[in-house]
């Protein structure tokens, strides 16, 4: 039974107020308006969903994918199956409703049949001449007849007449095979797009009118005439709405085109991974990606003209800033500070008794206070009030002593921040109408020495700035040095914000990251590090640090960190000049919208667009994972009745994730980080229940362990150790670009498999298998924090794919899978945990390479082995250790029906061995010893959707079930019966 | 990312460069025929879906060694796609779907019958494996056919499967025309690929089958006898197939391999001949196309 399933979403329709989407052979519904789960229900035996096709009247629906179709029923949104799923000869690129008991299939091999749905019986069939095979097509019903489009791997369409011998047309033009069709038939309009990643359109026109008749498309003429390019790879399909040509592809890109061809926009989601459905009512685009999520885009973002506006000032404006009653306040190179009223469109002009033209302005987070000070150390502050008509009141006007004054800062909503002349730093509170100051700090020399950003902790008692070098420091109360510095954080302009919630410190720089810091004893430990796609990353426009600004090149952009979704992207020449953004809550009537608000000065002009996030913001229905194939999965509970399941994975995409499961639509990536290369193994060692280390290894010879946190249904995150075997980039060649640098002769290693163990308190080991047939032994000092190689064996010829630990007899023993089908045994010393020179034992089980492998100590001094590999089969063997014997492989014993391909997860329990492979099923075999002799019996055997499965994990073992999770492309969750 | 990586990553594909192969599959082929001796006595092959032709120049050196007249031997390459030439090998650029192209190989071989028959072709996969997996099994059946027509009784028929979910039903539908059916992986092929080689022995059609072109071989359905989950499935023996101590194409091996004293980098043999990519990338090339 599966509990949980992830995998490419390969079909997607939006009915009415539900969408429907196909993932694997799974029909999974939910509601439009809230993106809520309805019902997910199994409608294809073995194939996956790849159209949802709802009968004239809305209550059937028509459910095909591979070689199968079936109709299920629908009242009031739960739908039912209303026959058992028929399979037809060949595989279903497109299908149709004739009339309410009537269906009509086009099949690759250029097939067109009809079918009564209530006999599940073919009515008709007929072969098109040209029955190569089809990648696409589509069925286009006519007043009486069909029309067939037939997209072929000949880079042509075929028109033909549904019975005709002949074909009508073919439309040449594109360069590569055709992945999909559409039409509008009122409109005169075809569109297809291809492997050569355009996408054309095509007009039908003919001295006939109507095209239900045939002389119509006899005399038609069909011409390319427009050929689009705008995708960077493959397109994959396309929809027509009324004003809009849709077209999504491999490289994540949905773009809007209208019926004259121009491309109105272009988004990316889906995060990297190929498109893979899509469908279009007039006010809402919903996609499904290979990152095995859905996505609901509003269609009016397409031509969302923000509400921009150019406000009119007889100012030059120098510096912006919005309000927090969204007025503007404007600084100017004159002794005046304008407040903009954007209601009433007037400016309230203030005059300043500064004594020098440079000014700094800075905002509280409350955004009610503005505080103004020249070099001179004038200061004024102004508060705007809360209720009434709009205005700015001076609430304090005080001249600081401080030197000359380099930066300014608010620190929450009381106090300013200032940096001097001689990197003096002052912090400042207001008391009545004027400044105290409260502390003094020095900042350490730099060559511009002032703040960035500074922060101060609800306490007082610590303060963090960025300065000029790209350092932070951590001063703690009245103590003039830093008692903490982190060096070179955010690269050379220094961060760009600094925000302290709960401990945690979060900044942003220049260098397209946001990094997160924790505050304990006197100074900062490294958490983790979030990479966005922009790299001049300013500042989180939310308390909860939903979203974060900054700019690409020349646009000013709103990011969704949470979602992972680019939110506004506004042209406005850069960030070198003034600009601001807002982020607020509009009543309307009743109904709150959350809104933007981004102002930026262009030549010498204020502009300001205002959005409504609603109508440009996508959706997630469903959220999305890894783009590409999982390598590895760990799952992990805190307690064995704890109904939260962690999962931690690692993938081809180059990145690790945590995911929590408690339902399914809760499966969520909590937390992602980046590797070099793909990740292809992790393993967890537990610190406490609800703190585990997690150690992932992949390409470019990448270590690395972090401490993940499971608190409630967060996660934190501490970065240990990011290790290169071979070094980084940089310490291998030096400063030198690889045109210059000598060819490396040294192999380059892939790390296949790893292992952790607890050696004591301070010592962990990491034992990894590599691509070069070494297995490299590290020693981590926990409390010293030095990583260290200390071991090179080597025993296999080549490769090595699979590497285990485990204990028999008090002995800690590392086995080798490599790619011979061959299996070395190791002893570990328990002193140092270093690997004897040599294995105690090799045997040869499989034919060529073993891709999975398990172990069951079954008595004092003996234990199964059990392997999986490329030749099919699954070889298990009885093996005794130690004694006077020595090492001896007593019996053995295989199996070789359990799979047609790769055997690649293998789980052995007491009494059941649980196998999965690259044929997409799971079967489970008994196993029991008579005596020496191993004996299985097959018990059971399912089909899993998800593809490429790379592998299983336990997650439950309990009374008279198991439960796995098998991983690839996708996941799934599947609860086994034992015997 | 230097030029010498994608050397260090791959050994065959450098040794392929070295050795003058066109492509890295040449070392399958010949590992294929270490294994089960496909190359016995044949003097008539035909290579389908050959384009870039490495395997048409392994037929070229193996079988020229079955005869003393260079002449004897005759090896039909068959592709849609054009195809740099190769001395000895007769090209028709032509669909394996048509009874004109197993007319012509037959013509070539003056009327007599192919001994052996290979077929080393393979989508471009879409990233679904169910469709590419079944396009492959559909690419298979046709060779199937148009061998069918060519090859000679007793003959041997080697062809490119995916070993995905449903590649027991093609093994079933081989079973009806071979007597032998085993499937191999050479130590060439990655053990994280798919792909892996049927070797049918032995032709035998079932009694009185005409071959013909009109309808397609279509793949068998799950029965009886070859279920889609259950005991019952029709899998043919797995043999590895290449030298234990031949290369692997897993592991990383240094740019100095063993008993070398230098290496030189090597220019692939021969680069791709018209990529659907290729239009776009002249027509997109005063255009700026960006993702962001």
């Amino acid at each position: 039974m599966s509990t949980l399933i992830r995998t490419d979403v390969t079909s997607v329709k939006l009915c009415k107020d539900i969408i429907l989407a196909g993932i694997g052979s799974f029909l999974c519904t939910f509601y439009t308006k809230n993106s809520k789960p309805i019902q997910k229900i199994q409608a294809l035996n073995g194939q996956k969903i790849r159209g949802l096709i709802p009968s004239k009247c809305l209550t059937k629906l028509l459910i095909f994918g591979g070689k199968q179709f079936t109709i299920f029923n629908e009242i009031e949104s739960i739908f039912k199956s209303q026959i058992d799923a028929v399979v037809y000869d060949d595989w279903i690129h497109t299908a149709i409703w004739l009339s309410e008991n009537k269906v009509a299939l086009l099949s690759a091999h250029n097939v067109v049949t009809t079918w009564d749905i209530t006999t599940t019986k073919l009515l008709q069939q007929h072969i098109n001449k040209d029955n190569s095979i089809l990648y696409s097509g589509l069925l286009q019903p006519l007043q009486h007849d069909i029309l067939v489009f037939s997209g072929t791997v000949y880079s042509q369409v075929i028109l033909q007449w549904f019975g005709d011998e002949q074909p009508l047309h073919y439309l040449k033009g594109h360069k590569g095979v055709i992945f999909s069709i559409s039409c509008n038939l009122q409109r005169g309009i075809i569109v297809t797009t291809s492997d050569d990643r355009s996408v054309k359109i095509w007009s039908v026109t003919s001295v006939h009118s109507d095209y239900n008749i045939k002389t119509y498309w006899q005399n038609a003429h069909i011409d390319c005439v427009h050929d689009l390019y705008g995708h960077l790879a493959r397109v994959m399909r396309n929809t027509l709405t009324n004003l809009y040509i849709i077209s999504v592809g491999e490289d994540s890109a949905i773009c809007f085109w209208d019926y004259n061809g121009n491309l109105l926009k272009k988004t990316i989601s889906h995060k990297n991974s190929c498109i893979w459905s899509l469908d279009a009512d007039e006010s809402n685009l919903v996609t499904g990606g290979g990152d095995c999520g859905i996505m609901m885009h509003p269609l009016s973002s397409v031509t969302y003209n923000s509400h921009g506006e150019v406000i009119n000032t007889s100012v030059t404006p120098k510096k912006v800033l919005f309000t927090a009653r969204n007025n503007i306040v404007i600084t100017t190179v004159g002794n005046v500070l304008n407040y903009y009223n954007s209601n009433l469109n007037k400016i309230q002009e203030i005059r300043l008794n500064h004594t020098s033209t440079y000014q700094l302005v800075g905002l509280s987070s409350c955004k009610q206070l503005i505080a103004v000070v020249d070099m001179d150390g004038n200061l004024d502050i102004f508060m705007e009030n809360c209720k009434g008509d709009p205005g700015l009141k001076k609430i304090i006007e005080t001249r600081l002593h401080l030197g000359k004054i380099l930066s300014m800062q608010w620190a929450g909503n009381r106090h300013l921040v200032f940096c001097s002349e001689g990197g003096v730093i002052t912090v400042g509170a207001s008391k009545g109408n004027t400044i105290e100051i409260i502390a003094n700090y020095l900042l350490p020399p730099c060559k511009e020495r002032w703040l960035t950003a500074s922060a101060l902790h609800d306490t007082k008692d610590t303060l963090i700035v960025g300065d000029r070098c790209g350092h932070i420091h951590l001063y703690e109360w009245r103590r003039q040095q830093p008692a903490y510095t982190m060096k070179r954080v955010h690269g050379r302009y220094g961060p760009t914000s600094i925000d302290i919630r709960n401990d945690i410190v979060r900044t942003t720089g220049r260098d397209g990251t946001v990094r997160y810091l924790k505050i304990i004893n006197s100074g900062f430990k490294y958490m983790s590090c979030k990479d966005l796609e922009f790299e001049w990353v300013e500042k989180f426009l939310d308390v909860q640090g939903k979203y974060v600004c900054g700019f690409r090149e020349r646009s000013l952009v709103v990011y969704d960190v949470e979602n992972d979704l680019k939110v506004v992207d506004v042209s406005c020449g850069g960030g070198h000049r003034s600009w601001d953004v807002v982020r607020y809550i509009e009543n309307n009537g009743g109904c709150y919208e959350e809104c933007l608000r981004l102002m930026f000065v262009k030549n010498t002009q204020v502009y300001v667009n205002t959005f409504r996030l609603r109508d440009i913001v996508s959706t997630v229905i469903l959220p999305g994972t890894h783009s590409k194939e999982i390598n590895c999965l760990r799952t992990y509970r805190r307690r064995n009745d704890d109904p939260v399941t962690w999962f931690i994975t690692g993938g081809e995409d180059t990145t690790l994730r945590v995911s929590t499961s408690e339902q399914e639509a809760e499966f969520w990536d909590r937390v992602i980080f980046r590797h070099l290369s793909n990740v292809r193994a992790l393993k967890l060692l537990s610190v406490s229940h609800d703190e585990v280390l997690v150690v992932s290894a992949g390409g470019r010879a990448q270590i690395c362990i972090r401490t993940i946190g499971f608190v409630d249904k967060n996660v934190t995150a501490e970065e240990l150790i990011d290790y290169q075997i071979k070094g980084t980039d940089r310490e291998r060649r030096g400063n030198q670009n690889w045109r210059n640098c000598s060819v490396d002769f040294d192999p380059e290693t892939r790390i296949m498999d790893v292992e952790v163990d607890e050696l004591n308190e301070a010592k962990v080991m990491i034992y990894t298998a590599c691509s070069d047939g070494e297995v490299r032994v590290f020693e981590w000092n926990r409390r010293g924090g030095q990583f260290t190689m200390i071991q090179e064996v080597r025993h296999h010829k080549t490769c090595i794919l699979k590497l285990k630990m485990f204990t028999c007899s008090n002995k800690k023993i590392i086995t080798t899978c490599g790619t011979r089908g061959d299996v070395a045994f190791w002893e570990v010393s328990s002193e140092d945990g270093t690997l004897a020179e040599g294995p105690a034992l090799v045997l040869r089980t499989n034919e060529s390479g073993i891709n999975s492998v398990d172990i069951k100590v079954t008595g004092g001094c003996q234990f199964v082995l059990a392997t999986g590999g490329d030749d099919n089969a699954v070889h298990m063997s009885l093996v005794r250790l130690g004694g006077d014997g020595g090492w001896a492989a007593v019996t053995s014993h295989a199996y070789l029906n359990a799979h047609c391909s790769q055997v690649t997860g293998l789980a052995l329990v007491e009494g059941l061995c649980v196998t999965t492979g690259v044929d997409q099923r799971v079967t489970s075999v008994s196993w029991r010893l008579e005596g020496e002799d191993i004996k299985t019996e097959f018990i059971d055997q399912m089909y899993s959707d998800v593809s490429d499965i790379h592998g299983m994990d336990v997650v439950r073992d309990s009374g008279d079930r198991l439960t796995v999770c098998v991983y690839g492309k996708g996941i799934q969750v599947i609860e086994l019966l034992k015997p | 990312m230097g030029k010498t990586s994608k050397d260090k990553r791959d050994i065959y594909y450098r040794l392929a460069k070295e050795e003058g192969w066109r492509a890295r599959s040449a070392f399958k082929l010949l590992q294929i025929n270490e294994e089960h001796n496909i190359f016995n006595g044949v003097l008539r092959a035909v290579d389908l879906c050959a384009a870039p032709g490495s395997w048409s120049q392994v037929l070229t050196k193996k079988l020229r060694q079955n005869a003393e007249n260079d002449d004897d031997v005759k090896i039909v390459a068959v592709d849609l796609q054009a195809m740099a030439a190769l001395p000895g090998v007769k090209q028709i650029q032509g669909d394996i779907t048509k009874i004109s192209t197993a007319n012509e190989i037959i013509k070539e071989f003056e009327g007599l019958k192919a001994d052996l028959v290979v077929c080393d072709g393979a989508p471009d996969v879409t990233g679904l494996h169910d469709i590419d997996e079944y396009v492959q099994s559909q690419l298979l059946l046709a060779a199937l056919n148009i061998t069918t027509h060519v090859l000679k009784n007793g003959g041997v028929f080697v062809a490119k499967i995916f070993r995905g979910k449903d590649v027991t039903l093609v093994y079933s539908q081989l079973k009806l025309f071979f007597e032998f059916v085993t499937v191999s992986k050479p130590r060439s092929s990655r053990n994280s690929s798919i792909e892996a080689f049927v070797i049918c022995q032995n032709y035998s059609p079932p009694p009185g089958y005409v071959p013909t072109m009109i309808n397609p071989l279509l793949d068998h359905k799950y029965c009886d006898f070859n279920q889609l989950t259950g005991p019952n499935r029709f899998i043919v023996p797995f043999i590895a197939c290449g030298d234990l101590s031949a290369y692997d194409s897993d592991t990383s091996y240094p740019l100095l391999l063993e008993g070398q004293s230098s290496y030189e980098y090597k220019e692939p043999v021969q680069g791709p001949i018209d990529p659907p990519y290729k239009d776009v990338l002249e027509k997109t090339k005063s255009m700026q196309i960006n993702n962001s």
